[in-house]
């Protein structure tokens, strides 16, 4: 049935609603399933160390920390700062591991290969590794992701 | 009281109807030519796939998929449980053969060009068939938990993140988060033992029911010749030499499973490097090596996003490979034939170029 001057039926008004309505409430049914299966999992901002565990390292040392759940590296450059690397090749996401005879971070999955300063020199990797922030504040040692706000 | 077995039978024939299938099943003909072999390819699927079930269900028995727990589970199986290490040893080698057969199967199919109407369906739901198939071995790739499993995974897991946009989001997906965890092996277990099972019997029904609807095909020069090609009875003829065939396949199944049980590494640590050799399934080393001779970059996009758009669009155009390969007798039917030999060389070679 059409009511005059109408741009279209009743019937199919209905059905629009009602698909809407349709729609509308799978879209509440699913909305909380993606959530939960995809989870809301970040990696951090920053992680505190205790200070004295990398007070030894000599110029050129490369020490592993937990960066999340993925490992980092520190290293401790010649003139006595701080860099700190996230350990996962940036190809495809294995943990790399420092040669220190070579001084040179190698990733086994396909034979990637970066320098001391963790540019990616050889191999797949299409980008250097992530560089994080070090700093010592006191008793704690802090990395942080560059530009993270400062926590304390 | 005495049961009359044949009034039982026509109880149950009344409510379920199962009359015309045994009536179907006796009267159905198998085609007898050159290449009435790989018939044989796809029941040896089949009972491979029984095989997975059973040992599978066994596994599940005592496995636990846990960060914490899974590599000790695998250990305790093939130490403590009575015949444990034979039982995880077939599963793994008959995983192995199923793949196997479903490439031989298709890959007859497609030299024979068998997909051609009316049997374009039922080799794309094959197609589909496959992929679960290799879904199947990398989910199952970690569940043992070792250091080799988890780089595997942690490569396999990150190739999606090479597409933009969508990729991020199936890489969460696959990993529940943005690296691979202990949520990830229960994850891939559910998928393995939940999930993929539901899929593969539901393509599977549309497969078996498409092979009965649409029968054997017969080979191509037969048909365009309209030659009456001599076929054999279903039952019992044929039954008969596909279980001499399962007997064989068996016991070959046996013995390597017997001899060459696979081991398990040190259970995997999540900060540790990646260990020397990590290396895929056999069946994805060809696409493992693809992925290795492509430069980091490519003008504005990386290697990887090329070689990732590349293996799709592969997997595309078999997917619709009846389509493309439409006019078999002719030339262009020849550049298909071509174009499947040429494939299956380029996997074995990159293949062992992969070992090298």
């Amino acid at each position: 049935m059409r009511i005059d001057n109408a741009h279209f039926t009743r019937r199919r008004f209905l059905n629009s609603i009602l698909g809407g309505w349709l729609g509308t409430l799978a879209v509440t049914f699913v909305s909380p399933i993606v959530k939960f299966v995809w989870p809301p999992y970040k990696e951090p901002d920053e992680v505190k160390l205790a200070a004295a565990d990398y007070a030894g390292m000599k110029p050129g040392e490369v020490k592993m920390f937990a960066w999340g759940v993925k490992p980092g590296l520190l290293k401790k450059a010649e003139d006595g700062s701080y860099i700190a690397f996230v350990g996962v090749c940036t190809h495809l996401d294995c943990n790399v591991t420092w040669k220190p005879d070579q001084k040179k971070f190698f990733c086994a999955c396909h034979e990637g290969w970066y320098d001391e300063n963790g540019t990616n020199i050889q191999g797949p990797p299409p980008k250097p590794l992530r560089r994080l922030e070090a700093s010592i504040e006191g008793e704690d040692f802090f990395v942080r992701k560059p530009g993270a706000a400062v926590k304390s | 009281m005495k049961i009359d077995l044949k009034k039982v039978g026509a109880w149950f024939d009344d409510r379920l109807a199962i009359t015309p299938i045994v009536r179907y099943a006796t009267k159905k003909e198998v085609p007898q030519h050159e290449h009435s072999i790989w018939y044989f390819t796809g029941s040896s699927i089949l009972l491979f796939l029984a095989i997975q079930i059973v040992t599978g269900i066994m596994l599940a028995f005592y496995y636990k998929p846990t960060l914490e727990g899974a590599n000790d589970s695998v250990a305790r199986i093939m130490t403590e449980m009575p015949l444990g290490w034979l039982v995880r040893s077939i599963h793994s080698w008959s995983a192995t053969f199923m793949i196997a057969f479903v490439m031989l199967h298709m890959l007859a199919i497609w030299i024979t060009k068998s997909y051609r109407p009316p049997r374009e369906s039922t080799w794309m739901t094959g197609m589909m068939l496959l992929v679960v198939s290799m879904v199947f071995g990398f989910t199952g790739y970690l569940l043992p938990w070792d250091d080799l499993s988890l780089s595997a995974t942690k490569v396999g897991t990150n190739i999606p993140n090479a597409i933009p946009v969508v990729g991020k989001w199936v890489t969460q997906f696959l990993r529940g988060g943005d690296d691979v965890t202990g949520d990830t092996l229960t994850r891939f277990f559910l998928f393995h033992v939940c999930i993929l099972p539901l899929v593969i019997f539901a393509i599977l029904a549309v497969h078996m029911i498409l092979v009965q609807k649409e029968g054997m095909s017969v080979p191509l020069k037969d048909e365009i010749a309209k030659k009456k090609v001599p076929s054999l009875p279903f039952w019992p003829n044929f039954i008969l030499r596909e279980v001499m065939i399962w007997l064989v396949l068996l016991g070959t199944l046996m013995t390597i499973a017997l001899l060459f049980a696979p081991s398990l590494g040190p259970s995997a640590d999540l900060m540790a490097p990646a260990p020397a050799g990590v290396k895929p399934e056999w069946y994805f080393l060809f696409l493992f090596q693809t992925l290795k001779i492509f430069p980091a970059n490519m003008g504005p996009v990386t290697g990887e996003f090329v070689a990732v758009v590349i293996i799709i669009l592969t997997v595309v155009a078999i997917f619709f490979l009846p389509f493309l390969d439409n006019k078999p007798g002719g030339k262009k039917g020849k550049f298909w034939t071509y174009a499947g030999i040429f494939g299956l060389i380029y996997a074995i070679v990159f293949s062992i170029w992969s070992l090298l």
